[in-house]
């Protein structure tokens, strides 16, 4: 069980940064980081479900396991930057700030999926397989809503979706790159596209709230944003759910 | 429904950190290389244990529980012969059967009462708590007794990991997920006792409600005695030959997978807020919170999360005695009430709102309950 072990007791001594809490929410943005909350807490709990995830918790999970990960993942991240420039032009000149955000988000993600080809091949993929490979059930699904989601006029409720997404790339860096490599034996070249999420996260995470406060100050922004987030989550998961039924 | 009294017991002197090898025992005489970084991580300065430094049973589950009952029931402005019904919960009774309850009511000598014994880890108390209230409620009884008892330390003698001579313990050069409760839990009982009224003088504490969520459904086993940790072996204590096997091959040991504690704070926060979107909790109202985990196992981005999404609980109205108490699983919260209601560390009023938190690692059981300072 090497080092995972002994890094716990960093976690426990890890420290708040109070002074990034302090500006504060509207009351309509801080009912939606509440519901927010929930939908993801409930999605990490059906992600602990899915048989190839959960090999990750039960210590199971190989390199073969990997690979099929990343086969199936890099689709959805290609698709993100479609999605995430859509939804910019999708904005108005009313939400001109929103726009610049969103814009900002796409160039700092629209090549990751280059990094996921490396990891495919450093964890012992061929190249053409994954260059190859369609997308599954799941990340069809996920896609043609995000595209249809992202055409709308002013889509303030893909910030559901971003929540989720992030919130899966922060998991990814934090919860599964390292012990991805304690398990199967891989080295930190199979797991960058998990962990450079990670250090992007913090200004990410800034950014969404900054966003979340400006558009979410009503019942029904709230609801959008909340149902957006909970179909994203459902895609994703059947996504991760369809790994390994790729192929079939 | 009242809590109108609370008694504890906790067994022997108060054993600082570094006197707790020397209880427990050295493991083939050499001490442990991880003792110093878990106690520092669990921040637990003293605590106490129910055997001795020869690793001999001083008291046992049953005398700790009886003890920590008739604190509560002197303490009481009512008879016992009241007590209509006795709930005691604890990880691991005296005896495997029959119930605990009926080894503490015979201790006791309450005659002719109901009798409850709920099994778990730490929210075991919790269950017996609620369903005593609930039995109140019915009305079928003027008061209850319940009570809870931990003797977690002759699970982590060192002649328990000494006999696990083919366990992952003996195998692997540090078996953090063996040794983590080691230095992490101890002995001690805690009981309160509930009325339909509150208590004539001082302080009572009113029951408002107790919620409980369950996830076992979506998550491994976090932390457990029967197997002996290896993902592929699926048998559990009862199916070696004999019990000499079971032991040898760590079956009983006592583990906790540590990787996967941190969905322990996650679960407490997701029922957290799914009781203030029922609009059964109001953070803003919450004048204690008594936490079986102390604080700073939580500082945590969720927490800062909570303060963002405007619900956390601030700093201030944390209060825990599990530093000088210890870790005694399912009595930790009765121990807890005990000292809140008579330490001067905080001053406590009437109408003040007590929101208690008790999440279990097992298998993620995470329960609330929520009290009001009352006084008749």
């Amino acid at each position: 069980m090497k080092n995972g072990e002994i890094k716990i007791e960093t976690d426990m001594e890890h420290e708040i940064e109070v002074d990034e809490v302090s500006e504060g929410l509207n009351p309509h943005a801080q009912v939606c980081l509440q519901h927010l909350l929930r939908v993801w807490l409930g999605f990490e709990r059906d992600l602990a479900k899915v048989p190839l995830l959960r090999r990750i918790d039960l210590g199971t999970y190989t390199a073969e396991d990997h690979q099929l990960f990343l086969l199936n993942i890099r689709q959805q991240v290609i698709e993100g930057s479609r999605w995430i420039t859509r939804t910019a032009s999708s904005f108005d000149r009313d939400h001109a700030e929103i726009r610049s955000t969103v814009i900002s988000h796409a160039v700092d993600e629209h090549r990751d999926y280059e990094m996921l080809e490396k990891d495919f091949v450093a964890s012992g993929g061929r190249l053409e397989d994954i260059l190859n490979m369609e997308r599954n059930i799941g990340s069809e699904a996920l896609h043609g809503f995000l595209m249809h989601k992202s055409s709308q006029p002013n889509p303030i409720d893909l910030l559901g979706a971003m929540w989720i997404i992030e919130g899966l790339g922060e998991k990814m860096a934090t919860s599964w790159a390292e012990r991805i490599q304690e398990l199967t034996g891989l080295g930190k070249d199979s797991t960058r596209f998990m962990t450079y999420h990670g250090h992007n996260d913090s200004e990410h995470m800034e950014r969404f709230y900054a966003t979340l406060d400006s558009v979410c100050t009503d019942e029904k922004a709230i609801r959008r944003i909340v149902k957006t987030a909970k179909v994203v989550a459902r895609l994703y998961r059947l996504q991760l759910e369809e790994l390994e039924q790729s192929g079939e | 429904m009242y809590i109108t009294s609370t008694g504890i017991f906790l067994p022997g002197p108060s054993i600082a950190v570094e006197e707790v090898e020397n209880i427990l025992g050295a493991v083939h005489g050499k001490p442990s290389s991880l003792r110093v970084q878990i106690q520092k991580a669990n921040k637990i300065q003293t605590r106490h244990y129910a055997i001795d430094e020869n690793q001999q049973t001083t008291h046992s589950n049953t005398e700790m529980a009886a003890n920590a009952a008739e604190q509560c029931l002197d303490r009481a402005f009512i008879g016992r012969e009241k007590v209509g019904m006795l709930a005691v919960a604890s990880t691991q009774g005296d005896l495997p059967a029959p119930g605990m309850a009926s080894m503490v009511q015979a201790e006791l000598e309450l005659p002719e009462i109901e009798i409850l014994t709920t099994h778990g880890i730490c929210s075991s108390s919790i269950m017996a708590l609620k369903a005593a209230w609930n039995s109140m409620r019915l009305e079928e009884h003027e008061a209850a007794l319940v009570v809870s008892s931990e003797l977690a330390s002759r699970l982590l003698k060192k002649q328990r990991y000494e006999a696990a001579t083919t366990s992952t313990f003996a195998t692997k050069r540090i078996d953090f997920s063996t040794e983590f409760l080691r230095w992490m839990l101890s002995d001690g009982a805690g009981a309160l006792l509930l009325q339909n009224k509150p208590a004539p003088k001082g302080l009572s504490l009113r029951i408002d409600w107790i919620r409980a969520f369950s996830h076992a459904h979506a998550l491994p086993t976090c932390m457990s005695v029967g197997s002996a940790g290896r993902t592929e072996d699926k048998r559990t204590w009862q199916d070696y030959n004999t019990y000499a096997e079971a032991e040898k091959d760590g079956a009983l040991l006592l583990r906790q997978d540590v990787r996967l504690l941190e969905n322990l704070m996650r679960m407490g926060v997701d029922g957290y807020l799914r009781l203030v979107e029922e609009g059964v909790s109001n953070p803003s109202k919450v004048d204690h919170f008594l936490c079986h985990y102390s604080s700073h196992h939580f500082r945590n981005k969720i927490l800062e999360l909570l303060d963002r999404a405007g619900v956390g609980i601030p700093e201030e109205k944390w209060w825990t005695n599990l530093y000088t108490r210890g870790n005694t699983g399912s009595a930790s919260l009765f121990i807890m009430l005990d000292e809140f209601l008579r330490t001067d560390e905080v001053s406590i009023k009437e109408g003040e709102s007590v929101l208690c938190f008790v999440p279990e690692s097992g298998r993620f059981n995470t329960t609330y309950v929520h009290l009001t300072v009352v006084s008749q």
